[in-house]
């Protein structure tokens, strides 16, 4: 029931919501100030709440009049010092503005809002800190007659007190609407705003009932009655109204009239309530209205009831928070609507400037010119005119997308503005303090990226303030600051708007998210331990992800970091975090400028053409086909490309898209699937989707750079012709942090595209962000990176570069773990590159030539007391001998008990490689095998063999010798015969007696026959036929020899082996060629069944 | 009066009709924005079986559907008398592709009856009931029910 004059409600609203723009900043400022009042800024609310009230007293907005109004007793106070703000006060009046913003958002339905609450609450604030004696005057209405004696208007007794106190004198102004202001050609809002340049409106209305109906007289006026309070003298009152002098009364106490409860409620609800001008039945008392206003004036019996049950109390501790509490709840449901509404509101209407308007009109000017001229151009068939026309119209249509695309320009202070309140609120709730500092508030974004952001930024705001920042007792505790701090900045850069979320909190610990996440079977724990510090902490977008040990109220909103992350996402944004545990958070969002129109690189597959939009794309990589084979490599099913050292996950598009080979039927435009089954044979030249650039190509008989699985596997196996064709074209694509490379058959230009929305039954295909209309008129799709990524499996977490590199070593380590070893790299002669084992190697000398003395025909030098024996590796093996140079490196090794040199040429390098060692080809005494290792053919050397060889004598000592561990047997099944000879040549050196096994199977099978003499087993877990898990789960089993123990070796401890091993029974793990350890845990076993 | 309320009940609607097959199908003439023979579809991977692809109608993006697969008939075969009957459902433009155009035939809603659980093979559901004439059945589309997106 309100007045439906369009015009001048919009500009009510209009002007209201600028009133209440700036309202949340300065009542926080006002909190800030805390006793030191700083009255305009009071004021300024002040005037907010009190144009609003004024506003609505002439719309017949009761409901925000009544909000409005308790809002300003509250403010009054604060200017006059009778009330000290304080942080809970503000809360309520926060609220309130909040209710009265909703309201004025939708006046339509603002008369049906429960404010109560509210009035509730405002009123105990006024009555808490008046004296007992005017508490009453709050809630006691009086009528204010016009001298006639007719009542025309309801207030409260207090405002009229109050008013007066200030010295102010009141004024009953009775306006004729018809006469002093629509023929003085003015609006009501602007007597309103006039009026309130001098003094307050205590109370306004519109006596509808003075009218009369129909049946009566054409009415003299509407009258308009205001009461008005003013410190301008009654003498010169009428000059300011701008009305005869016979309509401005003041008010006395005998025109004011104690309530009666009756009769008033029948009266006001004929005469309050203002109907449409449009309305052609006159006002009756409508039940509905007669209820809305019973339940206006119903507060004062409220209100006396709630002065008299909590009326000191209220600004104690404990029903304060409490109906604060009560008051939060509502405002948060308020809250979601104000969202809604305002939805609503920015899509129906804009401010654009009119410099910016013009501009748009003189560009239609020119667009208009330049198509006359293209027009003519064709009529006239003039090819120059044409060209300058085309030229001219692309010009002015860049210039128009621009200056259009600025009108959907917003700053982002639209939503950076709403985050005091919502840290402030936050904190308060939590018991924190927290300092926001805001900057780069003009940076302006697409409206509709403006509109998407605001959730996810609040979400973010609220996390930092959250989890992020901790409560100042901890800060303290922690040396820091016990104000927190949040800044929000944004800026831009490169094309793009960047938004930086910061505070000094306690950071994000990517340990616990590890744990947390594997906790949750998200990630395996080997990914977990495998991650960099950034991925851990990306951890956090995963789906199904949050830390918060307790969900508290404020984290328990339903939306997740990934909610955050997938809507950005859809933005086209990029999110990125660093944090430092104990530091901070840094939040960074790369967001485009607009989305409806976006530059994409073409690419086609098959004969599709899909546009990639420039933000998702990095670089374009062109692969030659003679390069193909050693750049691109397939592990496991997986194929990735080398990029400046790192490995890059490749998707085939065509793969992914399940693109047939297809040919588009130049009679019904269908795509056929493809007859031809080489794909060799060649493409029609006469199709209509190839430009003639291709057609070119065409002439070449190759195929086109479509390129699978088979075609690389082919590819790697055997170079082919090389042709152009085969090179293979890649897209380097991210999405968020995650990269990949598409592998497509052509690049094809950069163009701007506009994005068009997919239809709903194409919602289920995940790899479209949309579509778009090329040139041609065809409709190309528009691929959705991240998307495209999550079809292939290659979720942004095992597709992260690291990781996925991690999976390719570990794919490859599995393969060549029985290969990986840590060797000692050296030259015989220059020419020659030999490697032993690390783990035999005792230390390396540097030593002169001329100390080398020849004793019994042997060469030693004396070393540390001691003659150290040297060798070279001509005297056992057929190598050059050693060059002669005045230095010599000798590499000693600890064998049967003693030390021995072997003479080497520098330089000498230590490297952890994978080498697969041929035991076959370059086999001789002395050496092991040969491997490829740094483009060098290395010799490994079997040391054992060498210096058997050469002192037979020493290892028949040891054998002779009774081993200190006493005929103690060793089973050990191990596959690859390097490791078998080295682990066996050391364990034999320390006195045990060694069976071998080639695998776990022969292992068995050897235990069957030695059994009871064999102490203990060692075995390999990576084995053909029986590995070493199930050699353990074997020997577990089976009572004769549970009691043994069993210890695996392997080249890579990763703990998931490690539990798995525990599952069968495994009892120690061990390095292979950990020399030292090995002994040392073998003996300790070994002693331990002793002592048994 | 009488005679009004009488008329509401018994509406007359016209039904462009059309082949899916051998099936002869017909939508009331007031759901269709156009008829067309605009062929050059773009091919959508991974799209439902029956979406045939997207196509350009004067910078809007049209769904194609087949909907002969579409109702669980016979997907239409190509041929120069296919044409794309474009719809509009739930504010978004949709083709529906058919084997061949009829003619456009009056009905009254009174003489159209409820479609049998089972017509022709085709799932009922799709039907807001069958038109007989002289010498065909017409199944009335519920176009609504078609493009539910499943």
């Amino acid at each position: 029931m309100i007045f439906e004059d369009d015009e001048t409600l919009r500009m009510y609203v209009e002007e209201s919501k600028d009133h209440l723009v700036d309202i949340e900043n300065d009542l926080l400022l006002i909190e800030e100030a805390g006793e030191n009042i700083d009255e305009d800024l009071v004021n300024n609310v002040f005037r907010a709440a009190h144009s609003i009230k004024g506003g609505a007293g002439f719309m017949g907005l009761s409901k925000i009049k009544e909000l409005a109004h308790k809002i300003e007793n509250v403010l009054g106070m604060v200017r006059s010092r009778e009330i000290v703000p304080n942080p809970d006060m503000i809360s309520i009046l926060l609220k309130a503005f909040d209710t009265l913003r909703e309201m004025v958002h939708d006046v339509e339905h603002s008369n049906e809002m429960d404010i109560s609450e509210h009035v509730t609450v405002l009123v105990g604030l006024t009555t808490a800190s008046l004296p007992e004696d005017q508490k009453e005057s709050l809630s006691t209405m009086v009528d204010v007659a016009l001298p006639s004696g007719r009542k025309v208007l309801q207030s409260s007794r207090f405002d009229i007190d109050h008013a007066r106190k200030e010295g102010q004198f009141i004024y009953l102004v009775e306006y004729d609407l018809i006469h002093d202001i629509q023929r003085k050609r003015k609006t009501p809002l602007d007597v309103i705003a006039y009026l309130l340049n001098s003094g307050t409106i205590i109370q306004s209305k519109i006596d509808i009932e003075a009218v009369g109906t129909l049946d009566t007289d054409i009415p003299a006026g509407i009258p308009f009655y205001v009461l008005f309070a003013s410190i301008i003298e009654p003498e010169i009152i009428p000059s300011l109204f701008d009305v005869d002098e016979s309509a401005v009364h003041l008010v006395t106490d005998d025109m004011c009239f104690p309530v009666k409860a009756g009769p008033v409620e029948k009266k006001k609800a004929a005469t309050v309530q203002f109907s449409s001008p449009y309305r052609a039945v006159p006002m009756g008392p409508e039940p509905n209205s007669v209820g809305l206003e019973k339940e206006e004036i119903l507060p004062p019996a409220d209100e006396s009831i709630h002065v008299q049950t909590e009326p000191e109390s209220h600004f104690s501790d404990g029903t304060q928070s409490r109906s604060v509490e009560k008051l939060s709840v509502h405002a948060e449901s308020g809250g979601d609507r104000i969202l809604q509404t305002k939805h609503a509101v920015s899509q129906a209407s804009l401010r654009v400037s009119v410099g910016l308007l013009d501009l748009l009109m003189t560009l239609a000017g020119e667009l208009v010119l330049s198509r006359n001229q293209l027009m003519q151009a064709v009529s006239t068939n003039n090819m120059r005119a044409l060209e300058t026309a085309g030229q001219r119209i692309d010009m002015v249509t860049s210039e128009l997308q621009e200056a259009i695309m600025r009108t959907r320009m917003q700053s982002i202070a639209n939503v950076f503005n709403k985050f005091p309140r919502v840290v402030r609120d936050l904190a308060q709730e939590l018991g924190k303090e927290v300092d926001l500092i805001i900057e780069g508030k003009n940076v302006e974004l697409d409206k509709t990226i403006i509109e998407a952001i605001s959730d996810p930024l609040t979400h973010l705001v609220r996390n930092a303030v959250d989890h992020g920042i901790e409560p100042p007792d901890i800060r303290h505790r922690l040396g820091k600051s016990p104000i927190g701090k949040v800044k929000l900045s944004a800026y831009h850069e490169a094309g793009q708007v960047n938004i930086e979320i910061s505070d000094d909190g306690k950071g994000i610990d990517g340990e616990r998210l590890v744990v947390s996440a594997v906790k949750r079977g998200l990630i395996s724990e080997q990914h977990g331990s495998l991650m960099s510090e950034k991925e851990k902490i990306a951890l956090i977008f995963l789906p199904g992800f949050s830390t918060a040990q307790k969900v508290t109220d404020v984290s328990g909103r339903g939306v997740g970091m990934d909610v955050v992350k997938t809507n950005l996402d859809k933005l086209g944004g990029i999110v990125d975090i660093d944090s430092k545990v104990g530091e901070g958070t840094v939040i960074r969002i790369k967001l485009p400028l607009t989305l409806a129109i976006i530059p994409s690189q073409i690419i086609d597959v098959g004969n599709e053409r899909y546009a990639i939009p420039q933000v998702n794309l990095n670089e374009l990589l062109r692969i030659p086909a003679a390069q193909v084979k050693n750049r691109i490599e397939k592990v496991g099913d997986a194929s990735v490309v080398r990029l400046r050292g790192n490995l890059l996950p490749l998707l085939n598009l065509a793969q992914v898209l399940q693109i047939r080979k297809t040919y588009n039927d130049p009679q019904d435009g269908r795509n056929m699937p493809e007859r031809r089954e080489n794909i060799a044979d060649r493409r029609s030249r006469k199709n209509p989707l190839f430009t003639s650039w291709e057609d070119t190509e065409e002439v070449q008989n190759e195929p086109t750079g479509r390129l699978n699985e088979e075609e690389l596997r082919v590819r790697s196996g055997q170079e082919r012709r090389i042709n152009i064709k085969s090179a293979v074209n890649i897209a380097v694509v991210s999405a968020g942090a995650f990269k990949y490379g598409l592998v497509v058959d052509q690049l094809r230009d950069s163009e701007e595209i506009v994005v068009k929305p997919l239809g709903r039954h194409l919602k289920g295909c995940c790899g479209y962000a949309g579509a778009t209309i090329m040139g041609d008129g065809k409709v190309a799709l528009i691929l959705d990176v991240a998307g495209l990524a999550q079809m292939a499996q290659l979720t942004s977490l095992e597709g992260s570069d690291r990781v996925n590199e991690a999976i390719l070593d570990a794919a490859k380590q599995k393969k060549a773990e029985k290969n990986k070893v840590s060797l000692l790299l050296f030259r015989n002669s220059e020419k020659e590159q030999c490697a032993v084992p690390l783990g035999l190697v005792e230390r390396i000398e540097r030593i002169k030539a001329m100390n080398i003395e020849i004793v019994g025909g042997r060469r030693v030098i004396q070393y540390r007391g001691g003659a150290l024996p040297l060798f070279s590796l001509d005297q056992v093996a057929k190598v050059k001998a050693l060059p002669n140079f005045e230095q010599l490196e000798v590499i000693v090794f600890r064998l049967a008990g003693r030390e021995v040199g072997l003479m080497v040429t520098p330089p000498v390098d230590a490297v952890d490689v994978v080498v697969n060692i041929d035991t076959i080809t370059l086999r001789q005494t002395g050496v092991m095998g040969s491997a490829i290792i740094g483009d060098y053919t290395t010799l490994i050397i079997d040391i054992y063999e060498v210096v058997r060889t050469l002192h037979p004598e020493w290892f028949d000592e040891a054998e002779i010798q009774p081993a200190p561990q006493g005929g103690v047997t060793i089973l050990f099944a191990e596959d690859s015969a390097f490791f078998r000879n080295q682990v066996k040549g050391f364990l034999q050196e320390e006195g045990y007696h060694v069976i071998d096994a080639e695998d776990g199977q022969e292992a068995w099978e050897l235990l069957g026959q030695h059994g009871d003499s064999i102490d203990l087993v060692l075995t390999d877990l990576e084995m053909p036929n029986l590995d070493g898990f199930e050699l353990t789960a074997k020997i577990k089993g089976d009572k004769r020899y549970a009691h043994l123990k069993v210890v695996a070796l392997t080249s890579l401890a990763g703990d998931e082996d490690f539990a798995k091993g525990k599952k069968y029974g495994i009892d120690d793990y061990q390095i292979k060629l950990d020399r030292d350890r090995l002994i040392e845990t073998v003996r300790a076993h070994l002693d331990h069944i002793k002592r048994d | 009066m009488q005679e009004k309320s009488q008329r509401k009940q018994n509406k007359i609607i016209e039904l462009a009709t059309f082949y899916i097959g051998d099936a002869l199908c017909g939508i009331d003439i007031l759901n269709i924005q156009e008829i067309n023979r605009h062929l050059e579809v773009t091919w959508i991977p991974q799209a439902p079986e029956y979406v045939l692809g997207v196509l350009n109608l004067r910078g809007r993006i049209v769904t194609v559907i087949d909907l002969g697969k579409k109702l669980g008939l016979s997907p239409i075969s190509p041929g120069k008398d296919n044409r794309n009957i474009i719809v509009d459902s739930r504010d978004e433009h949709i083709g529906f592709l058919v084997d061949r155009i009829s003619d456009v035939m009056i009905a009254e809603t009174e003489k159209i009856e409820p479609a049998p659980s089972n017509i022709g093979g085709v799932q009922g559901k799709y039907f807001k009931g069958v038109f007989k004439t002289e010498n065909s059945l017409i199944g009335v589309l519920d176009i609504n029910a078609a493009l539910k997106d499943e």
